[in-house]
């Protein structure tokens, strides 16, 4: 049998960790929920946030808080600029979803390739030394990493919940999601409320990508794994569920962790892809359990022309 | 020459698999991203089938395809049930979690990939041998396609796509006709696996991760969706053009990633100044496959 | 008199929303059955419901005896559901001659296999829908627009091949979705007379208009509907008789 302490220390870390996921599985459920499109084009914006950071911490040498600001700020203007002078621009040509998918993806790539250029494919992290001190609480390590991710994520989270439960944008973004079309009836601007969502998202992968950053190494290509875990996580959690799918990144995070117990670790990647595929065949719709307890946090799927439009008529 | 030659055979093989992806999701309208996957499907398959039971070449081939087949029959039925654009998140899980089962397989070679691959042509001539094959099988498999869509079955595919609803209404089974044409695309991807893993004689799971799909779809809309040689032209140009910066000498931490520059600037100025591709005036070809990429996911109005 | 379509106690909801209710309705061949009624009543909903968009919650649709409401959309149109739209639905990037060719109810030309392997019997079966297609164009008088794209007719045309299509298609019941919608002159003649023409010839139709004057002219029978149910069933100067279903139905 497996040591309690060894079982709660493989919780804990595997949770603390999992706050890189949830951040990112928040930025872009959130996005496919509001704007309903897949945007991969996040993984560059992921590498934009890290680098800048990076740049900003090791070459010009300006204090953390500086970083922090320079990255929110690029990956949030990346974000956005990418919703004006290319989503919305696909928008009014009425495009399908292929063309969204190729745009997202090869701008992505775009993005990753000009970083590779500047920096190199070395794994990079924000400091030197990525040593977080350790505090010992009833036999578990508990470094100032974990406490810092933990925090940020719960923090960045209810700040969300919060700002769409009770500010007038918030609202509007929900508004949105639900009925974009309505939503332009009562006077909401559709355009408007993907580029709040798009600088939200922007924050979220900033603080993602610190957290990431401080922890282990970076390459320009790490994005693209990051950005497919966020997709399996919105997957588990249901489309256009946003707070389900932070509670699948966990659960994720956790199951990978916990795996190393019973599978080597060559095939957790594997374990990934395996929930992957079950949902897409058994849970198309995501995870029922799920949908339960988090109907009052966020509104139901928006369905994608199913056939009950046609009970409309006559 | 060798070089260029190498290019040729490779610009054969993405149009046999460009013009394939060009029959699902230009004419079929059926939006996916898994062909790289059946493309290694095939390409694995003869590849292990060369080296553990020495089978001819050609037979080799063959059965690659018929592994596509089948395992994009198996994504087709499972995907298609849910309505809208499910197929595309399908097809993505399965193409990332197919490939990630074989960078961990050991028979599959793990992330390393295959190599020594039996050489099925040997000589001075084994380039332009090649070279022949390749260009005469994506002849064959344009002018397959063609005849496919040009026909009364092309008809029924295209009505298909315009309205589903409509077109069932008359007695079609929509579903069959969207099997058959992912399984036929799909096959033809894995020929063109098989003929990548004879000539190369080394396959690794980098060549079809799913950015490929990317890179497919954009040869097709480049040139031109739901037209019968826009995917050559595609193919033709998206291949050549970042080659030819090869002749520039410049240093391999350099030339990569300026490589996937000029790759990934050209798709996007495609995709914005040229959205309906090269090939062809505003023809009836093109408008279908203009409507296949900008219809929305909206279902039946009223 | 063979009844062709009968429908016993359907009922469908979408959650609070009731689109059939106890809808019983039976269509003899040869006869032109009217629904009428306020825009929700359902009428839509049941021409759905009968060709199998819609799956019914109890229920059953029995044409010519055989029960079909377990049977899949393209299923029931094999047996012998014809049916136009409200929004006609035409195949927009393909000619007017195409859209009818698409339409018999089995075409070999449409098996892969036969396509390459039977390629005499497709090119035959091919002459005969085109020999057909030629008429039913000339019998509502656009057989010059034949090699058209759809899209490039005027509305009222448009309808037409709607229709024709369905003629095409070759059903014992004949399911006409607001026909007259937005149609006038000519194009309205022709439609009347037409749809007069395949009842005479035995097909079994049902039409939903809202031009009251096109149901008097063409059915002897009528039924109308609101929230899902059958209100009144009789002949069409019937129901306009009762002062309640005009209300009704003008929203007074």
């Amino acid at each position: 049998m497996t040591d309690p302490i060894v079982l709660l220390q493989i919780f804990w870390t595997g949770a603390a960790t999992s706050s890189i996921l949830v951040l990112l599985t928040v930025a872009f459920s959130l996005t496919q929920k509001v704007t309903g499109l897949w945007n991969f084009a996040q993984a560059g914006f992921m590498g934009i946030a890290f680098y800048a950071m990076f740049y900003v911490l090791n070459d010009l040498q300006m204090p953390l808080l500086v970083a922090l600001a320079a990255g929110a700020v690029c990956a949030a203007s990346a974000s956005v600029l990418t919703e004006v002078f290319g989503l919305d621009v696909l928008r009014a040509r009425k495009s399908g979803s292929l063309m969204f998918f190729i745009f997202t993806l090869i701008l992505a790539q775009f993005i990753i390739y000009v970083l590779t250029l500047l920096f190199g494919t070395e794994p990079q992290t924000l400091y030197k030394s990525i040593m977080s001190p350790v505090r010992i609480i009833g036999g578990i390590a508990i470094s100032n990493w974990d406490l810092q991710a933990v925090t940020t994520a719960v923090v960045m989270v209810t700040l969300l919940f919060l700002f769409l439960k009770a500010t007038k944008e918030g609202q509007f973004l929900v508004a949105v999601s639900d009925n974009a079309k309505l939503a332009e009836l009562y006077g909401i601007s559709a355009k408007r409320t993907y580029r709040v969502t798009a600088a939200i998202a922007g924050l979220f992968i900033c603080a993602a990508m610190y957290l990431s950053g401080t922890r282990g190494g970076v390459t320009p290509n790490s994005p693209f794994e990051l950005v497919l875990a966020a997709t399996i996580a919105t997957l588990l959690g249901g489309m256009g569920r946003v707070f389900a799918g932070a509670l699948a990144a966990v659960v994720l995070a956790l199951i990978q962790s916990f795996s190393v117990l019973v599978i080597s670790s060559r095939w957790q990647n594997l374990l990934l892809y395996g929930f992957l595929f079950v949902t897409i065949t058994l849970f198309p719709r995501g995870i029922t359990l799920a949908r339960l307890k988090f109907k009052a946090a966020a509104s139901p799927p928006v369905s994608v022309g199913k056939p009950a439009d046609v009970t409309q008529a006559s | 020459m060798e070089y260029i030659l190498t290019i040729v055979v490779l610009i054969a093989i993405f149009v046999i698999l460009s013009s394939s992806y060009n029959l699902v999701i230009g004419y079929g309208g059926l939006a996916t991203v898994a062909h790289p996957i059946f493309y290694a499907l095939g390409a694995y398959t003869s590849a292990l089938l060369g080296i553990h039971f020495g089978l001819p070449a050609a037979i080799c081939v063959l059965a690659g395809a018929l592994v596509a087949v089948v395992a994009s029959i198996l994504l087709a039925l499972s995907a298609l049930r849910v309505a809208g654009d499910y197929l595309l998140i399908a097809s993505l899980g399965f193409q990332l979690g197919l490939l990630q089962v074989i960078k961990n397989f050991e028979f599959t070679g793990g992330p390393g990939g295959i190599s020594a691959i039996p050489n099925t042509i040997t000589g001075p001539w084994r380039t332009p041998a090649y070279l022949l094959i390749c260009g005469g099988i994506a002849a064959l498999t344009v002018w397959l396609i063609a005849r496919i869509v040009h026909g009364p079955y092309g008809r029924a595919i295209t009505a298909m796509r315009d309205e589903e609803l409509a077109f069932s209404a008359l007695g079609r089974n929509a579903m069959t006709i969207k099997v058959v044409v992912f399984a036929i695309g799909c096959g033809i991807a894995g020929i063109a696996g098989g003929l990548y893993a004879f000539y190369f004689q080394y396959v690794s799971p980098d060549q079809f991760e799913v950015l490929h799909s990317a890179a497919m779809l954009t040869m097709v809309v480049l040139g031109g969706m739901g037209t019968t040689m826009g995917p050559v032209v595609g193919a033709v140009v998206l291949i050549a053009i970042p080659q030819a910066i090869t002749f520039l000498n410049l240093p391999p931490a350099v030339m990569a990633p300026m490589q996937g520059i000029i790759f990934t600037t050209l798709v996007m100025l495609f995709l914005f100044l040229r959205p309906a591709g090269l090939v062809g005036p505003l023809s009836r070809d093109r408008m279908a496959g203009r409507t296949a990429l900008e219809k929305s996911s909206g279902g039946v109005a009223e | 008199m063979t009844v062709v379509l009968r429908v016993h106690k359907l009922r469908k909801a979408f959650g609070g929303i009731v689109v059939a209710d106890d809808v019983n309705i039976e269509i003899a061949k040869g006869e032109i059955l009217g629904l009428i009624g306020p825009n929700g009543a359902g009428k839509t909903s049941l021409f759905n419901l009968v060709s199998g968009v819609l799956k019914p919650d109890t229920g059953h649709i029995y044409l010519n005896g055989v029960r079909i409401d377990g049977l899949p959309l393209y299923r029931r149109a094999r047996s012998g559901i014809a049916r136009t739209w409200q929004n006609m639905m035409l195949f927009t990037t393909m000619t007017v001659m195409e859209n009818l060719l698409i339409a018999p109810r089995s075409y070999p030309g449409e098996s892969i296999f036969k396509v390459t392997l039977a390629r005499d019997r497709v090119r035959r079966a091919e002459r005969e829908a085109r020999l057909r297609a030629t008429q039913i164009l000339d019998r509502v008088g656009l057989a010059h627009a034949a090699d058209a794209m759809v899209t490039d007719l005027p509305f009222g045309h448009q309808k037409l091949i709607g229709l024709s299509r369905a003629l095409m298609n070759d059903g014992e019941l004949l399911l006409l979705d607001e026909p007259m919608a937005g149609v006038e002159g000519a194009a309205y003649e022709t439609m009347q007379r037409v749809v007069r023409q395949e009842a005479d010839a035995g097909r079994a139709v049902c039409v939903v208009e809202h031009n009251v004057s096109f149901i008097k002219d063409l059915c002897t029978r009528a039924v109308f509907m609101s929230n899902g149910r059958i209100l009144q069933a009789g002949t069409v100067d019937e129901l306009l008789a009762s002062k309640a279903l005009t209300d009704l139905y003008f929203g007074v």
